[in-house]
């Protein structure tokens, strides 16, 4: 036995190691698989190679933003941009997870909505001396610039002003014909037609009410401009959404519901919304004109008009929607200068004007604003016409709270639901609502 | 002794005989083969789940650092008053009771089907199964377009005068639950069907000739021989069929999301919606933790009452 044992020990002994050496080189292979990150920063060629995570993956706005891109890329020859396109309704975990593995790109395309939350992870670089530096403060729309500093916890400037979205109704031109009907021009107009424009039997209704996710953006449209109500907080730091007038005119938005809309409007969200709209099955949609595009292609230019919200009984013209649209660079970005100059670029006469023309959004550069495709797009003349308006004050909701995704959404979301459902009555609804968002703004005010 | 004391040098342990050399290497040998498989098992189990206890002891939201840091038993206090937590752990044990139940009745009714002689049964089998073999995301997408109010199954309907147009039934508070109990089964009662199957095909014949001899009939020969040898196999599908429904994310985050009006959210769709949507992993993972537990506690019960039962036999 002893002998055996001694003469196997020399072959076991071999095995051990190589099985030792089997683990080191695993162990080294898992220890260098985990240091790899997505980060790259300079290519071979010696140039600059900036990364940019776009934020919404629509198909048409991809190939726009890839070909603003490259006309960045002809007029920079030194600096290279990689884009990545993460998913629409899912891309702030993938940011999350980067900021918290450190592996964040150059640049972003936040939300405004969204700008709150990665300020307080200390992710975004502020750009106020850039862009003060750059004369940005002159070329730039400065209510845009304004409502970009807004969504922010510290008022700095995260988002480039390089866009804006802004509100509007759209409705089918060609229904409104048939059924003698003209564009609404005031809230009662506007109720009438959904009326009009109904026809269970025949599937089609008057309006699609945004009853899933994102519902908050189609309430906000609809309902406050209705109550005339232009702050999201009294002097006294307090939600308005318990406001009498704002509850009144909440009260008839959902009236809408299961009368001039599909019962199955209780869950829809954008993509449905939009869906029904191009089959025909809803007459007129509340949404911004960033969306036109879509509905273009959709149903074509000759069948869809655009109206602004309407002025309230009191007199005000509400604004909702003027959220900015731009770019924003990570505080971690190791290229902070290059993509300087591609922020820049969204900002320039070419870039923006050719961005926001695209997109079909409302350009931040004053000089393109000017430009004659702007008075083409019904929806954005119908938006530069609100402004006009002496009495038109803007509605800046209060994306600096940390809070108000979360409240807007899971607390909301569900509760609202059971408002078209009829088991909650809209003044509840508004007043549970409104104590969040209260506590929310006075923690704020703290700090 | 003082010449081996001279020898030596202080502080330095003596040279080790190649024959400790390789005593050692013989015992360190197996834990070098387990070691690959158990650095894996730290890294990517054992490290992830402690993380969640260690962070539902935490208030820690992204977004809003300022009040992170140690919470106690805060987040699981929190849960007493959280109206969301208890419908949804409510909602979760209706939709595994339901689910399981039924996968079971219509997979045990199918295997027995199929296990029959007919003509047509290698095709039959096939298409009974082929709903397992399709992934999870492709099933949600299949019923989506079904639900559709626009372009599915109600259009159709709605355009030859059954129902209404623009009805959708993942929108409606009697109709959401059953339209979803129905889309997941479809993928559950095949696993449910194959297990089964597989074990009603080792019964031996001659039992069921021994068992017409003696005059038994249908129910009985199921309840004195099927039963015993599926029995096994249905423990098993049970069990792990109940553990994947409790925490079934993917088909109600699609369809419905957990609503409308959050009437089908299950814990596991709050946890999502807690530490994903929000970012508030610190309750998040209070809420997994007791999501874990609950799960444990079934399955030992679960194994507990089928063993002894087993035990009886």
């Amino acid at each position: 036995m002893k002998r055996t044992d001694n003469a196997q020990s020399p072959t076991r002994s071999r095995k051990g190691r190589t099985a030792l050496a089997l683990a080191a080189i695993m162990a080294s292979t898992l220890a260098l698989g985990a240091c790899g990150s997505g980060s790259t920063g300079a290519s071979d060629s010696g140039e600059v190679v900036l990364e940019l995570w776009d934020t919404d993956t629509r198909p048409e706005r991809t190939e726009n933003l890839k070909k603003l891109i490259s006309m960045f890329e002809a007029k920079n020859p030194g600096i290279k941009v990689n884009y990545l396109g993460l998913p629409t309704d899912s891309y702030m975990q993938k940011i999350s997870t980067a900021i918290a593995t450190k592996a964040t790109p150059d640049l972003v395309t936040p939300k405004a909505s969204d700008v709150s939350a990665l300020v307080a992870q200390g992710a975004l670089a502020p750009l106020d001396q850039d862009f003060k530096d750059g004369g940005w403060e002159e070329k730039i729309s400065p209510a845009m610039t304004k409502s970009s500093k807004a969504a922010s916890p510290d008022g700095k400037l995260y988002l480039t002003p390089a866009t804006s979205l802004a509100d509007v109704i759209y409705y089918r031109s060609d229904f409104m014909k048939d059924a003698g009907l003209s564009a609404p021009a005031s809230w009662d107009d506007f109720y009438t037609a959904a009326d009009k424009l109904t026809d269970k039997g025949a599937g089609k209704f008057g309006y699609t009410l945004r009853g899933g996710n994102g519902f908050f953006s189609q309430f906000v449209q609809m309902v406050y401009p209705q109550s005339g109500v232009d702050t999201f907080f009294r002097e006294d730091g307090t939600s308005t959404l318990d406001d009498p007038a704002v509850v009144a005119a909440a009260q008839k938005y959902v009236d809408l519901y299961g009368k001039d809309t599909a019962g199955s409007d209780l869950t829809a969200d954008f993509k449905t919304m939009v869906a029904q709209f191009g089959a025909g099955g809803a007459a007129m949609l509340s949404h911004s004109i960033g969306s036109y595009p879509t509905h273009v292609a959709a149903i074509g230019a000759d069948k869809i008009g655009a109206v602004a919200p309407f002025p309230a009984d009191n007199g005000k013209t509400v604004l909702t929607g003027r959220m900015t649209t731009g770019f924003s660079m990570f505080q971690a970005s190791p290229h902070k200068e290059a993509a300087w100059k591609f922020l820049e670029y969204t900002m320039s006469d070419e870039g923006n004007s050719f961005w926001a023309q695209k997109s079909g959004y409302l350009p931040g550069n004053l000089e393109v604003a000017k430009e004659t495709w702007v008075t083409e797009n019904p929806a954005m003349q119908a938006s530069v016409k609100a402004v006009e308006d002496s009495k038109a004050v803007v509605l800046e909701q209060p994306f600096y709270l940390p809070e108000f995704n979360s409240i807007t959404t899971t607390d909301m979301l569900p509760e609202w639901q059971r408002v078209l459902q009829g088991d909650l009555s809209v003044k509840d609804f508004l007043t549970q609502s409104a104590e969040k968002l209260t506590k929310a703004q006075q923690k704020h005010a703290k700090k | 002794m003082a010449l081996i004391a001279q020898k030596q040098k202080p502080g330095r342990p003596p040279a080790a005989t190649p024959r400790k050399r390789a005593n050692r290497s013989r015992r360190l040998y197996p834990y070098l083969l387990i070691a690959p498989a158990a650095i894996l098992t730290l890294v990517f189990l054992v490290y992830p789940v402690g993380s969640v206890f260690y962070y539902s002891l935490q208030h820690s939201n992204v977004t809003q650092p300022w009040d992170d840091g140690f919470a106690g038993f805060e987040n699981f206090i929190a849960m007493g008053s959280d109206p969301l937590f208890w419908r949804s752990l409510s909602f979760t044990a209706q939709w595994v009771v339901v689910e399981v139940g039924l996968q079971f009745v219509f997979g045990l009714a199918l295997a027995l089907l199929i296990n029959k002689s007919f003509i047509g049964r290698g095709l039959a089998r096939s298409l009974v199964f082929s709903p397992w073999a399709v992934s999870g995301i492709l099933t949600t997408t299949i019923w989506i377009l079904i639900y559709n109010p626009s372009t599915g199954v109600g259009r159709y309907l709605a355009d030859m005068g059954i129902g209404e147009y623009g009805v959708s039934l993942l929108a409606g508070s009697d109709t959401t639950f059953w339209a979803l109990v129905l889309a997941e089964m479809w993928k559950g009662i095949p696993f449910f069907a194959i297990l089964i199957l597989a074990d009603l095909q080792s019964v031996s014949l001659e039992l069921y000739e021994s068992a017409d001899v003696d005059g038994a009939g249908t129910w009985r020969k199921f309840v004195s021989i099927t039963w015993p040898h599926i029995r096994q196999a249905v423990v098993v599908a049970t069990l792990l069929r109940a553990v994947w429904e409790f925490n079934n994310v993917d088909l109600l985050y699609t369809l419905t999301g957990g609503g409308p009006a959050s009437s089908t959210t299950t814990l596991p769709l709050y946890v999502a919606q807690t530490a994903i949507h929000d970012r508030d992993f610190g309750y998040g993972s209070a809420l997994t933790v007791v999501a874990f537990l609950i799960l444990t506690f079934f399955s030992l019960v679960y194994l507990r009452i089928t063993k002894s039962k087993e035990d009886d036999k």
